[in-house]
């Protein structure tokens, strides 16, 4: 499809595609408990490397999905995925994971997902990119709200979390709103 | 009425229903291209290659076939599905068979695939559809602002979703054959 393959740069970080290379991080990123509590993959057994690597395969192979690894000061952090991308209406679906923890609450994922959204709007030219997150992911929440994402809907035990049913937000951001942020 | 699993033989019947404007309308494939046999199969062969996605035919109580009705998105490790519907067939829109059709579709869902959570989005000017969806028991959710195209123009999907504890509280609460 479109313009893939893209590198981004932005102010506190570099985003570059997923590569092959990437796997084995990935996989130490999502099996960490911390990072897993708030994956939908939490009910998952854990990722094997073949699996992590035919995740990445096919998320290369897919039009609809670009993946970039998200690097502050050259060392890779966590990813960030425009999923579901659909040309004809023009809208995307967002996921963000910051996979190494001492990299949380610095304002790299604020950042990285400023930069995707600029990406999205200016050259996939959408109109609407939305995501779905747990209800009690505040700090998760709280970077969407800065980048422009709103409330829009409140999915009752979309999903589970250790086995018990999890309610979760959906958020949308659309590109004229975008466009109206001071900070963007 | 009853449901049955989409064979091939249904596949021009598709074809002439989804590219009647009036269905196409309400269908998220409405600022697609027109389907063709080859791009039906195309789907019925990946709807039946994929293990999350299940597709009957609604049939009246003649045999006649009068729309279809899926279920997609099945995720397993976390009980949910969306379901999506249509009456291809005008002449039956309004006579109950898609409510009738969705209240089997989803005691399926809920006690033989052990599902938790049924969702669906539409149209947010879609009064009819909404109507029969709260009628099988779905809640609303939410806004998607300008969540698709239609005719070029953005229009806003309303979330809803049925919990199965809320369907077996319905399910049991009244007798009209659900």
């Amino acid at each position: 499809m479109m313009a893939a393959e893209a590198v981004l740069e932005a102010a506190t970080v570099r985003l570059r595609p997923l590569a092959r290379r990437d796997v084995p991080l990935l996989l130490r990123w999502t099996n960490d408990p911390g990072v897993r509590h708030w994956l939908h993959r939490s009910e998952s057994p854990p990722a094997t490397l073949e699996l992590a690597q035919a995740r990445v395969e096919e998320m290369r192979r897919d039009p609809r999905t670009l993946a970039w690894c998200i690097e502050a000061g050259g060392r890779p952090i966590g990813d960030v995925r425009l999923l579901e991308i659909d040309t004809t209406h023009g809208r995307a679906e967002l996921g963000i994971a910051i996979g190494e923890k001492d990299s949380w609450d610095r304002g790299y994922g604020t950042d990285a997902i400023r930069r995707v959204l600029r990406f999205a709007f200016q050259e996939l030219g959408l109109r609407r990119v939305w995501l779905i997150t747990d209800a009690d992911n505040a700090r998760g929440i709280r970077c969407y709200q800065k980048c422009g994402f709103v409330q829009e809907g409140f999915l009752r035990g979309h999903r589970l979390r250790y086995g018990r049913p999890l309610d979760m937000l959906a958020m949308g951001v659309l590109r004229e709103e975008w466009e109206a942020q001071p900070s963007r | 009425m009853r449901l049955r699993p989409v064979a091939e033989p249904d596949l021009p019947l598709f074809v002439r229903w989804l590219n009647d404007h009036e269905v196409r309308y309400w269908l998220s494939m409405a600022d697609g291209p027109g389907l063709t046999l080859e791009s039906e199969r195309e789907w019925f062969d990946e709807m039946r290659a994929d293990p999350a996605t299940v597709a009957w035919c609604i049939e009246t109580e003649d045999g006649l076939p009068i729309g279809n009705l899926g279920l997609h998105a099945i995720d397993e490790a976390h009980g949910r599905a969306t379901l999506g519907i249509f009456i291809g067939e005008k002449a039956y829109w309004g006579r109950g068979y898609g409510t009738e059709a969705i209240r089997q579709v989803l005691s399926y869902g809920f006690r033989e695939m052990d599902l938790r959570r049924i969702a669906l989005g539409t149209d947010e000017d879609n009064a009819r559809g909404i109507r029969c969806y709260e009628k099988c028991g779905f809640v609303r959710e939410g806004l998607l602002r300008a969540h698709r195209l239609r005719g070029g123009e953005p229009v806003n999907a309303v979330a809803m979703a049925v919990l199965r504890e809320e369907w077996e509280r319905g399910a049991l609460g009244d007798h009209d054959g659900r």
